[in-house]
């Protein structure tokens, strides 16, 4: 007998069983497919196009941070998902299909956040997708970088007739993480598209004209400007 | 107890063995090292609890600062540009030399106290000491080497898998462990023993000059330096116009509002007798080059801080007492503590100190 107890109190002690008790909720995996686009067509690296404001883009880098994902159901409740951070890469077709584990039926609205909210800006050395190293950070002005557009045009004044847009910078007034929010229409559904047009970059709020602002590297009016547009790019794929 | 069941027994303390031995971490119990804060002073602002300071840590970090291998030509560490006896500031230089005969862009200022430092750098752009060394290795003018590479360097190194296991419990090294064991060392600076300490805690006298000093220095100096730590890290801009083919514009750079134009950290004065040269970008050789430059070289603009808008009035005879009580912010025996030393420097020998 008193073999048995022992038995059962070495178990108990045994590091392997502990660890694997967390409750688990019900919930849905829906997927968010994002879609880079310029105006209607879809992106491809390298290739030409003319954007919303006539000047001819060729883009060779497109990454953003989406983060602070939450979704609210039919009845108006918001529920906070777990925490994480997704570089998206239009280099990594992978990055642009997020799975979500949503512990709601019928999902009426998502919401997340363009870019990496301050906490994380504040916290020392990060890891996994926001590991310094994946070179959406600054290291001579601590922050992330919450998205990057860099390319070639003709109407650049500078080498190499570049462009390159590094928009960050977490302090007020010209913090630059976005919120967005997109109906999810109520349904029950496991894929949602979301259009990324990146014409919206150059438009959405204020002109960015290549000719004139070729380049923007740090925080600043300027990035919060940029980051104002770039909030307008996502929208629901109406045409899919 | 008959045999199916004492190896029933043996089985199950053979397989629980294992478990605690599969479960790395579990016997790994790195030597804690408690922070003192020096009598007085406010409590530091380095999250501790996120990085437990521990003998192995410590020296690990101390092993890296120390390392060459974080240039690309594997010439510079860290401590090239940071010297112990010139608190680990560059030693009577300007500007510090990178890689390849180049030049930083600002002086390096001393490394102590960080712990009760909220931001680094002149401009403070950096806002988490773990994340200091990145700046420094990446830069073109520094180090000129890339995070990815160290790693390599390190990791096929012999002895570096061993005391990143002792410090962190297991052998991978990161930048996060990286940065975590400098930030361990560099928590370790504290200097808390100078004269000016000694006669605060009752330990010692002024003599005259330094006395009179002091009371000109309360008068004068302390809204910005101010005591212990003898800056409240705030940003101003004392008139120093940038240097044409510098330009920096300090805080400016970081927050992109104008109106932090030339504003640059206030430095401590802690061992200020030997950090020269002077000034963000190293331009004041002596400490009577910073005298004439609060009395009459200080060109004012919009954003000068109202403190210095009219100038500082300083006569020869204040700067001499200034002088003598400045002198008494140096801690020899921070300078000289053998736990700082660069390797082989470490004799052992008890530190001395000047003033006795
Ligand atoms: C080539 C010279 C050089 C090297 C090598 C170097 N530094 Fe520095 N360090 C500087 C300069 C110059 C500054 C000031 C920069 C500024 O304010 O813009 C500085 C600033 C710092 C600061 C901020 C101090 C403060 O009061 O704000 C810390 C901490 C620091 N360095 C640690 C390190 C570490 C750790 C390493 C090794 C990984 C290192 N440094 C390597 C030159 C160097
Ligand atoms: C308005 C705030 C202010 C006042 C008042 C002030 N300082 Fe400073 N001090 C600064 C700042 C800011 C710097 C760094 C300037 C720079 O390099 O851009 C500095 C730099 C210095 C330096 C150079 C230190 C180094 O390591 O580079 C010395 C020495 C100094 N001050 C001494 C004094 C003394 C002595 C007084 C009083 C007579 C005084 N200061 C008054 C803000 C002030």
């Amino acid at each position: 007998m008193h073999t048995l107890i022992l038995i059962l109190l070495l178990l108990l002690v045994h590091p392997g069983i502990q660890e694997k008790t967390a409750l688990q909720r019900p919930v849905q995996k829906i997927r968010l497919v994002l879609q880079h686009r310029v105006g209607r067509e879809p992106l491809v690296l390298g290739n030409s196009y003319r954007n919303v404001l006539g000047d001819t883009i060729t883009i060779y880098k497109f990454k953003y941070y989406l983060s602070n994902f939450a979704v609210t159901d039919s009845s108006g409740n918001t529920v906070r998902l777990p925490l994480q951070y997704r570089l998206v890469d239009e280099a990594d077709a992978a990055s642009k299909t997020i799975e979500l584990s949503v512990p709601v039926d019928r999902i009426r609205d998502i919401r997340f956040m363009i870019g990496v909210d301050s906490t994380r800006n504040v916290s020392g050395i990060q890891e996994g997708a926001l590991d310094p190293l994946k070179g959406m950070f600054w290291t001579w002005n601590t922050g992330y970088i919450m998205a990057k557009l860099e390319g070639s045009s003709p109407s650049s004044k500078i080498a190499m007739q570049s462009f390159t847009y590094h928009i960050g910078g977490y302090r007020a007034p010209y913090a630059t993480m976005r919120w967005v929010t997109l109906p999810a229409g109520n349904r029950n559904t496991n894929k949602l598209a979301v259009v990324v047009d990146i014409n919206q970059w150059f438009k959405h709020k204020t002109a960015l004209s290549i000719a004139k602002t070729p380049v923007c590297h740090s925080p600043g009016e300027l990035a919060s400007q940029i980051a104002d547009n770039i909030s307008g790019m996502f929208s629901n794929d109406s045409n899919p | 107890m008959n045999l199916p069941k004492t190896i029933t027994v043996l089985g199950a303390i053979v397989l629980t063995g294992i478990g605690w031995m599969v479960a790395d971490n579990r016997y790994f119990k790195p030597r804690p090292v408690a922070f003192t804060v020096p009598k007085g002073w406010p409590q530091p602002v380095y999250d501790f609890s996120k990085n437990p300071l521990t003998e192995e840590g410590i020296a690990l970090g101390k092993k890296l600062f120390y390392d060459t291998r974080f240039s690309k030509d594997n010439t510079f560490s860290c401590g090239s540009c940071h010297q112990q006896f010139g608190a680990f500031n560059t030693y009577d230089h300007n500007l510090s030399h990178g890689i390849n005969n180049s030049l930083t862009t600002r002086n390096a200022p001393g490394l102590f106290n960080l712990a009760w430092q909220k931001a680094f750098m002149w401009d403070g752009g950096i806002n988490h000491l773990d994340l200091q060394p990145l700046a420094p290795i990446t830069a073109e003018n520094e180090m000129g080497e890339s995070v990815e590479a160290v790693i390599g360097k390190l990791r096929a190194d012999k002895t570096y898998p061993s005391l990143f296991k002792a410090a962190f419990g297991d052998a991978t090294i990161s930048y996060l462990r990286i940065g975590k064991a400098l930030s361990q060392f560099m928590l370790q600076l504290v200097s808390s023993n100078s004269k000016y300490d000694r006669v605060m805690r009752g330990e010692a006298s002024f003599i005259l000059p330094e006395r009179l000093g002091y009371e000109i220095f309360r008068q004068k100096c302390t809204g910005c330096h101010t005591e212990p730590l003898f800056t409240d890290f705030s940003y101003r801009n004392t008139g120093m116009a940038a240097d044409r083919m510098l330009n920096d514009a300090g805080r400016m750079k970081i927050t992109g509002s104008s109106g932090d134009s030339l504003k640059f950290r206030v430095p401590s004065l802690r061992n200020v007798a030997m950090t020269f040269p002077y000034g963000h970008d190293g331009r004041f050789f002596s400490l009577l080059g910073v005298f004439e430059h609060y009395r009459k070289n200080l060109v004012p603009d919009n954003n000068t801080d109202p403190l210095l808008k009219n100038g500082l009035p300083l006569s020869n005879y204040e700067i001499g007492q200034l002088t003598a009580f400045l002198y008494t912010l140096t801690d020899s025996s921070f300078l000289n503590d053998p736990r700082f030393a660069p390797p082989g420097y470490g004799n052992g020998k008890p530190p001395v100190d000047i003033h006795r």
